[in-house]
């Protein structure tokens, strides 16, 4: 208003967050998952080491010879993100340094190609807090199924058709896993709600111990939507309790995000080429429409997350205030 | 790109911000200044949202600052005004329309209370003068935006005190004159030249006017009364609506009669019938041929009575026959004993609006007094000239009197008004086009589409209840005492957050905290644009996902060229 003018390098540069993974990487338009990265280093740094399983993160943040990441960052491999990280954890626990420990990884290198790492690292309680960004299928390779992979979904490798319609199974419940292995803290989150990942990250990293943080990750390309649904797509997740945002400690659940209204599942399906054969007019795509409301209903009633009565939605998680704040 | 390989085979941190990923995008994110749907309702051509937004963020003497620089009279409009910007609120479709007339009260009766006074520059006597004929709502605008051009105002008043409508006609229940004298001893003291006494056609002539001033602005309402009969038949002792009200206002009596039948649906009516039950009137009965304000009613269809009004009448015992017209006075001598009463619409033809009434549906009311409460017509006494044979004064689009060059007239004198908050518009588009006149060309911002609902992102917004403020409990209504009450401090913060920011950057962080591709960038102070950010498009990759989150819809997508 002064009548200065500065360049928007100049701008850049006097931002007022911290920035982990910086413009310039290759991400897909609208990618949930570049979102999820941005605001999960945005809370947790600066002073954080990376270890990043191989996958689109991996792959669009550092085409060689550049780099999109502003912290120490190290590609580990997809199986062994796990105990990448807490060999980190270790050699830094020894150099008696109080960098905290991240390890990245896709629902591939999380859910299926890479548990045992993780598994393990959980199991020799590393203070590590291990980040799996779910978009729900390999989307790096060609979008084929992963164990991550909604039931009903189409992938490249569980296609819909005369056979069947999508995938056959169920969505591995990793966080009943995770759980069993009685680690101080594990939350799921989801990009559309912001101040709720910051939030989750932060305590994530003030218990001692590993911890674990599950990022609803919407892909336009593999979930076939518009690059600006990815938002909305990702809160219709929650809100149809297809994708419950839940914390636990030692096991049990300590928080949900409630629901005062919890939308039908159509809407969320409705918004993706993957679910589009649901909506077919065939009787096995009206029984998988039961199915999957059936499987978010158990969500609502098994996490209890429908708020009561005058409750509001989400606690104005995602509430918007003049002059912002909100988000941080 | 300059990227140098490094010797340990690792990348530098951030080298990426070498790849303009901007290059990839096909549609561009823009900030587009939309028009609020109360700003483009509003009669007085205020931005609610804009002084809504200063009060959101506890900026009250700002948020005053910006409602009079195009209202000066805010808690007198306040109170008297219809509020069509609240019937046009986007919250209305969400779950109540903002209270914004309760906001603007508040506002104005915090002003009065704290003594700020309006700022006006200093005006040298070299500067022309410019002529304004008639001290109300209409005048006092003209005068304030022309002494806000530096434009030197002289206000020319028939009555020995400024206020017009407001002071002469509107009952002290519904704006106590303490708060309008505050209102009006406020403008006056910013060095607007005032002499009262002075009527046009008796003290000075409009050749007068021309001469000695750069331009004038009547302002001179209306004053006769439309004449009054039923099929050429006219009771003896008729009385006017207005002029009782006036009566009763200055003298704060009224001939106590049994039972009247008013005529009329606007809110003169609603008034007559309102101080006639207060005088100790027995049977009120107000007969229209318009409906009651509702959902469902047509705007043409609709009693032109400010709606909270008609709902206070109604409490107070007023009956109201809506869709009924006077077919024939019952007469006995030269007096009235009653009215015969037919059912009647209002029926859209194409454009045209025709009153229908309907045989076999007739009924007799039993009065002893019909008060006519059907409108005025400017009095021609000095206007001869110009008014021809017509009733009122015609104007341009910019507010001149077609066939003169300095001649420009609004407020009640031109046809079609009736408000205050119309009058206050027609006094500062005419002090515009008369500084445009006089040499002093401004530019004037470029107005966009109306943001409506299907533009917001309603996700964002809590539902929030409506703050509504106490009103007097009907046994209590008498005399001058105010009926409607004002919102306390509280109140008036909690209504307004409630705004949704139609169309303007509430700088909310969501496009910042968003963006995949870190290509928003946040600034410190506002920009030109009215927002706190700058899109990257070095790396912006136009995947429109800020524009679908903004809440406001403040952001659209643009095909890039």
């Amino acid at each position: 208003m002064n009548g200065q003018t500065i360049s928007i390098e100049a701008l850049r540069s006097q931002q007022p967050r911290y920035a982990g993974l910086t413009a310039g990487h290759r991400a897909c338009l609208g990618c949930g998952q570049a979102l999820a990265a941005r605001l999960v280093t945005e809370a947790a740094g600066p002073d954080v080491i990376v270890a990043n399983a191989t996958g689109c993160l991996e792959i669009f943040t550092t085409p060689w010879p550049e780099s999109a990441w502003r912290l120490p960052w190290l590609h580990s491999l997809f199986e062994n993100t796990g105990a990448v990280a807490a060999g980190m954890e270790a050699a830094l626990k020894a150099q008696g340094k109080s960098t905290k420990v991240l390890a990245f990884g896709g629902d591939g290198g999380t859910f299926d190609i890479g548990f045992q790492a993780l598994s393990g690292m959980l199991e020799r309680g590393h203070e590590v807090l291990y980040v799996c960004y779910d978009n729900e299928a390999y989307m790096n390779t060609g979008i084929q199924r992963s164990s991550s992979t909604p039931h009903a979904a189409a992938t490249t490798t569980s296609p819909a058709g005369r056979a069947r319609m999508g995938k056959r199974h169920l969505k591995k419940d990793i966080l009943a896993i995770i759980a069993a292995h009685h680690i101080p803290y594990a939350a799921t989150a989801s990009v559309a709600y912001p101040a709720d990942v910051r939030k989750k990250v932060r305590r994530a990293l003030a218990v001692p111990g590993p911890s674990f943080l599950l990022v609803h990750s919407p892909c336009p390309l593999g979930w076939g939507h518009d690059g600006a649904l990815s938002i909305e797509v990702a809160r219709l997740a929650v809100e149809t309790g297809l994708f419950p945002l839940v914390e636990m400690e030692r096991g049990s659940l300590v928080g949900v995000l409630p629901l005062r209204a919890p939308k039908p599942v159509r809407d969320y399906l409705a918004l993706q080429g993957r679910f589009a054969h649901l909506f077919a007019d065939d009787p096995r795509a009206r029984e998988e429409l039961a199915h999957l409301q059936a499987l978010a209903d158990a969500n609502i009633e098994r996490y209890g997350l429908r708020a009561g009565g005058a409750g509001l939605d989400t606690e104005s998680a995602d509430t918007v205030r003049r002059g912002g704040g909100q988000w941080a | 790109m300059g990227v140098k390989v490094t010797p340990g085979g690792f990348a530098a941190p951030g080298t990426a911000m070498g790849f303009r990923t901007g290059t990839w995008r096909i549609q561009r994110p823009e900030h587009v200044h939309g028009i609020a749907p109360c700003h483009h309702a509003c009669l007085a051509g205020e931005d609610p949202q804009a002084w809504i937004a200063s009060l959101a963020e506890g900026d009250v003497a700002g948020a005053w600052q910006r409602l009079i620089a195009a209202n000066p009279l805010p808690a007198s409009t306040g109170r008297v005004c219809p509020h069509p910007c609240e019937t046009a609120c986007n919250r209305g479709g969400y779950d109540a329309p903002l209270n914004v007339h309760g906001l603007e009260r508040w506002l104005g009766d915090a002003a009065l209370a704290a003594g700020w006074a309006c700022p006006a520059p200093a005006i040298g006597r070299d500067v022309p003068a410019v002529a304004v004929v008639g001290a109300g709502p209409a005048g006092l605008s003209c005068a304030w935006q022309l002494l806000r051009r530096g434009i030197r105002p002289v206000l020319l008043e028939a009555l020995n005190q400024a206020g017009g409508v407001p002071r002469t006609a509107i009952p002290p229940y519904r704006l106590p004159r303490a708060v309008l004298d505050g209102e009006i001893e406020r403008l006056l003291a910013t060095g607007i030249e005032f002499r009262p006494h002075q009527r046009l056609g008796r003290d000075f002539s409009l050749e007068e006017l021309e001469t000695d001033f750069a331009a004038v602005f009547l302002a001179v309402g209306t004053q006769k009364s439309r004449p009054y009969s039923v099929e050429g038949v006219v009771p003896r002792d008729l009385r006017f609506g207005l002029d009782l009200l006036r009566h009763w206002i200055a003298e704060g009596a009224v001939p106590v009669m049994d039972s009247v039948a008013i005529i009329g649906g606007g809110n003169t009516a609603v008034d007559v019938a309102r101080i006639l039950k207060r005088a100790g009137v027995r049977e009120v009965h107000l007969i229209t041929h318009e409906r009651m304000p509702h959902a469902q009613v047509p705007d043409y269809e609709r009693m032109r009575a400010a709606p909270d009004e008609i709902v206070q009448a109604l409490e107070e015992g007023v009956l109201i026959h809506e869709n009924r017209m006077v077919r024939r006075l019952i007469l006995r001598g030269e007096r009235v004993v009653g009215v015969e009463i037919v059912h009647a619409r209002k029926l859209k033809e194409g454009e045209r609006v025709r009153v229908q009434a309907f045989e076999g549906t007739e009924s007799v009311l039993k009065v002893d007094q019909v008060i006519p409460a059907i409108g005025q017509v400017v009095n021609e006494e000095g206007l001869a000239q110009l008014l021809g044979q017509r009733e009122f004064l015609r104007v341009e689009a910019d507010g001149r009197v077609p066939g003169t060059s300095r001649i420009f007239a609004g407020g009640d004198c031109r046809p079609g008004l009736g408000t205050v908050a119309g009058a206050i518009f027609d006094g500062a588009r005419a002090a515009a086009a008369i500084a445009d006149l006089l040499g002093r060309h401004e530019t004037r911002p470029q107005r966009g589409a109306v943001v409506g609902l299907d533009r917001l992102n309603l996700h964002y917004f809590d539902h929030a209840p409506r703050q509504e403020p106490p009103v007097l409990p009907v046994s209590e209504r008498a005399g001058d005492r105010e009926v409607q009450g004002g919102l306390d401090q509280q109140a008036a913060h909690a209504e307004a957050l409630r705004c949704f920011s139609c169309g303007n950057c509430m700088a909310c962080d969501n496009c910042f905290t968003l963006c995949p591709d870190n290509a928003v960038l946040k600034t410190r102070a506002p920009l030109t644009d009215g927002s706190h950010y700058v899109f990257d498009y070095d790396y912006c990759k136009g995947c429109g996902l800020c524009a679908h989150e903004c809440p406001v819809g403040y952001i659209a997508m643009v095909e890039e060229e």
